[in-house]
């Protein structure tokens, strides 16, 4: 691992969150173009995110809105402000 | 000042995320449900405070964690920040390389390996200050911005619980995998 290697994976996080200068991102994507090891870890960080995305989702009960509705309007015709 | 008539027709499509967030956050469904509901009488309660053409969905999960803080976080057994100890960059990348020796696409079947349960085990096992911004940034795709916003912490103190927080996920994923024997030159 390199200075330049160790510089890369401190902004892993924030360059695969798009949340960096492009300044400097395009020093970064300058490494990680001459570096394999890097890009490699960097593509299975990416991975990873996305994974959690993936595997991460779930049905809400069908019966979750109708009692949303229901909360909401009960709440609308108790309330004395209200219309 | 957003008009609380507008609200359920406003707000009422951002259920389905919300509670994938609380059942993440109580690891229960009675009790997801319950934050659920509370976040949104809270949320319409509070609309007509609400800056219309601002950002509703974050103004809701805002909420969603503040109910949930309040309600839940003392009942939670989770593990502390220093249970979890220092742990290396690239976590999972680097064990998976060390243990066989792995090519890149050996590392990668490994993720193919994770089904929802594992993931959602790992995730739920982390203290909540680290599942909150993992959640919010892996799942929900907020900013960092917003998520500082959503936990009303500064964006310095989101990234370093999403940089440590994601590798706490990446150890519990880690030892998963070994309990499943996916890892080692065999695998």
């Amino acid at each position: 691992m390199s200075r330049a290697c160790n510089h890369a994976v401190a902004y892993v996080y924030q360059y695969i969150d798009e949340e960096m200068t492009w300044s400097r991102r395009l020093r970064i994507r300058w490494h990680l173009n001459r570096c394999g090891g890097c890009a490699d870890a960097f593509t299975f960080e990416q991975r990873v995110k996305r994974m959690i995305k993936d595997r991460c989702q779930d049905d809400p009960p069908e019966e979750l809105f109708d009692r949303l509705r229901t909360l909401i309007r009960e709440e609308a015709a108790g309330d004395p402000g209200a219309p | 000042m957003a008009d609380q008539a507008n609200f359920e027709k406003d707000a009422i499509q951002y259920a389905p995320q919300l509670y994938s967030a609380a059942l993440r956050m109580t690891r229960n469904p009675a009790d997801a449900e319950d934050v659920v509901q509370e976040t949104y009488l809270k949320a319409y309660r509070a609309y007509d405070s609400f800056q219309e053409g601002t950002n509703l969905k974050a103004w809701l999960y805002r909420i969603l964690t503040n109910t949930f803080i309040n309600r839940y976080r003392k009942q939670q057994r989770r593990p502390s920040e220093v249970e979890l100890g220092e742990l290396q960059d690239l976590y999972l990348f680097r064990r998976l390389g060390e243990e066989s020796g792995a090519t890149r696409s050996a590392e990668e079947d490994v993720l193919e390996h994770f089904v929802d349960e594992d993931v959602k085990a790992a995730m739920e096992s982390l203290p909540e200050h680290f599942l909150l911004p993992v959640y919010y940034a892996d799942v929900e795709g907020f900013s960092y911005k917003e998520i500082a916003e959503v936990m009303d912490i500064p964006i310095g103190t989101v990234m370093s619980r999403l940089h440590r927080g994601r590798k706490a996920l990446q150890q519990k994923l880690w030892k998963l995998a070994e309990e499943r024997g996916l890892t080692g030159p065999h695998a």
